[in-house]
């Protein structure tokens, strides 16, 4: 089947960059789809949909649009629209007009192109603003008026480049509610960028962009269940790291020897991911058992870190336990910590690094800690 | 709500000053071209009549008005839309090394007109230049400060990426200019154009040395009937008709200006 569209070996480098912004991204998006490509700041992801859109050119690769090279095609030819960040509503127009901006592009005559609008506007929930001005809305009301106005453009691919950012925790999960109900009424073809793990959470699938490379493109759950590599673990978050090795299939680390899941197909130096979700917290007599360093609050949960006897004094392991609210472990305190069975343990490839310390200066904060690596994991 | 009150008989008693600094100066030409005789040493005029209008109709002062407003016209169709590409050139940062154009642009304002319309007289009557045109171009040239520098500000305060937007949404490059940031750059564009228009309309030195005393305006009438007559009615009607126009404009504009906003705000 042809893709909606397609980004063939993308690779672009900004004027004066040593290193390529994008290299050789491939990415397809089904016709109806919804893609999010998932980054941190700085990883590329607005430079690749400029480069869809046709707003920026790459230094090589295709966009495909239908199977069709659309490379040559300036940005108001190609059958995409974008969304960006600000909602960039044309000041002098109205609320209605600005809706129905791409139809007047288009020749389409004022009434039916502001019939038409007002459809869109009804669709956001919007529909008695339509004479107002733009400086006369809320942020939230803006970026509606601008989904509006994008979905009104009534284009191939909509591009979305971190739409909601900008808005408080509220308003963006009722644009998220909002983004849904617009898909089951219209079923638009999308790309979302996003650093936000519930918004990349609203599509199929998601691309995790990593200083310009595309580490996996999976569904969001094979992100927090089967990361590809430590990178995108990272970028996901909450996984606890524990360095080892693996031979045939079973991991062994500090922690003990662990089977790993049949797919996970890694062998030799390996680090062993598992999420601070699917550990527990047990009687002392558990399997593995350690001191209580530290309990912290984690949004509605609390993380509780465990310093692990198993290893010796010089390799001590600690582990983050995420617990419901109400623990009564304080710091000090002995505690058994209970290990998921193989489907609740991944690993991937302990990437190789000449100076073990680019590792801990990349990441987040540790979930586990193993001193003989000097790093995360 | 509290401020409004609190400042309320300040801003009251600065608005009368800002009138009364403006009609003070203009109540002794008002007199004047009222007055049919009025002595130097009576604080009021004698008798009132409309001698000054019937001498200022007599000396072409209808055809002159229109000459002005061609030149202002002329001089505006010119100098606005460049000053617009320079503004817009500037206030979006779009040039590497702003300071040498922005240097070049001001320096009409530096020079006095005198000075240059004396210079460029010489080499305009040796180039064969018609003297309407010249006088055309080289208001323009002192105008394109005034244009530049108001549509360099408002620019500033246009969201570039506004284009972009409707580039995406389907205008060309030239539809994004035309449909979006022009219209949102209204106001700037009507100060600029404003301002050019009275450059052409008000000029007297470039008008009289580079014209040769050929075109004449509104300006060159009222000099003349001031500095040769001595007849303070005639002087005093041409100064309030070449006046009047352009307030009357500002005032429309003005006007319309505050309907917009409060058709906004409703």
């Amino acid at each position: 089947m042809t893709a909606a569209l397609h980004l063939s070996s993308i690779t672009h480098r900004h004027p004066g960059d040593d290193q390529p912004t994008l290299a050789d991204i491939d990415l397809e998006v089904q016709d109806g789809e919804m893609i999010a490509v998932l980054g941190p700041s700085g990883s590329g992801k607005t430079t690749l949909l400029r480069v869809a859109a046709g707003l920026e050119r790459p230094m090589s690769g295709d966009v495909l649009l239908d199977g069709t090279s659309v490379l040559d095609v300036p940005p108001e030819r190609r059958d995409l629209t974008v969304m960006f960040q600000k909602p960039h509503l044309f000041p002098h127009l109205s609320v209605l007009d600005n809706v129905a901006f791409a139809d007047r592009l288009r020749r389409r005559s004022r009434t039916e192109s502001r019939a038409a609008a007002q459809r869109y506007l009804d669709l956001v929930q919007l529909g008695d603003l339509g004479r107002r001005r733009p400086r006369q809305l809320s942020g939230g009301q803006e970026q509606r008026v601008a989904l509006a106005r994008a979905l009104a453009a009534s284009r191939r691919v909509m591009l979305l480049d971190e739409p909601f950012s900008a808005l408080d925790t509220n308003l963006r999960t009722s644009m998220h509610q909002l983004l849904g109900e617009v898909r089951a009424a219209l079923d638009p073809t999308i790309v979302i960028v996003t650093h936000d793990l519930d918004e990349a959470g609203l599509a199929e699938r998601v691309g995790v962009l990593v200083e310009g490379r595309i580490e996996q493109f999976d569904t969001i759950q094979a992100l927090y269940t089967a990361p590809k590599t430590l990178a995108v673990a990272r970028l996901v978050g909450g996984f606890n790291e524990v360095t080892g090795t693996v031979e045939s299939g079973v991991h062994h680390s500090s922690l003990g020897s662990l089977v790993l899941p049949a797919v996970a197909d890694v062998k030799g130096s390996a680090i062993l991911l598992v999420r601070k979700e699917r550990l527990g917290l047990v009687d002392a007599e558990a399997s593995a058992t350690g001191r209580v360093v530290k309990v912290r609050q984690s949004g509605p949960h609390q993380d509780v870190v465990v310093e692990l006897d198993r290893a010796p004094a010089d390799r001590r392991a600690r582990v983050e336990v995420e617990v419901r609210l109400g623990t009564t472990l304080r710091p000090g305190d002995r505690t058994g910590v209970q290990l998921p069975g193989p489907d609740g343990l991944w690993a991937v490839d302990h990437p190789v690094v000449e100076d073990a310390s680019q590792i801990s200066h990349a990441t987040s904060e540790p979930a586990i800690f193993d001193s003989t690596t000097r790093g995360r994991g | 709500m509290r401020w409004r009150t609190a400042h309320q008989p300040r801003l009251t008693v600065i608005r009368a000053l800002l009138v009364f600094w403006l009609v003070v100066p203009l109540t002794p030409l008002v007199l004047w071209a009222g007055a049919s005789r009025w002595s130097g040493t009576v604080r009021l005029p004698q008798d009132f009549g409309l001698r000054g209008w019937q001498e200022a109709l007599d000396a072409g002062v209808i055809a002159a008005l229109v000459r002005s407003g061609l030149l202002g016209v002329a001089v505006a169709l010119i100098a606005t839309p460049l000053g617009v590409m320079a503004g817009r050139a500037l206030g979006w940062r779009l040039l590497r090394r702003p300071a040498l154009p922005s240097v070049v642009l001001l320096a009409p304002v530096v020079l006095a007109p005198f000075a240059v319309a004396m210079g460029l007289d010489v080499v305009i009557l040796r180039l064969g230049i018609p003297g309407e045109i010249a006088v055309v171009l080289v208001l323009s040239v002192f105008a394109l400060p005034y244009t530049t520098f108001t549509m360099r500000a408002t620019y500033l305060g246009l969201d570039p990426d506004l284009e972009e937007q409707a580039r995406v949404l389907g205008a060309s490059a030239r539809q994004a200019r035309r449909r979006v940031t022009l219209p949102a750059a209204t106001t700037g564009l009507a100060t600029a154009t404003g301002l050019a228009f009275l450059v052409g309309w008000s000029d007297y030195a470039v008008t009289l040395l580079i014209g040769g005393g050929q075109i004449v305006t509104a300006p060159m009438l009222i000099g003349s009937a001031a500095a040769g007559s001595g007849n303070d009615a005639l002087s005093s009607t041409l100064a309030i008709s070449a006046s009047l126009p352009p307030l009357v404009a500002l005032a429309v504009f003005t006007y319309a200006a505050s309907r917009r906003r409060t058709a906004a705000h409703s």
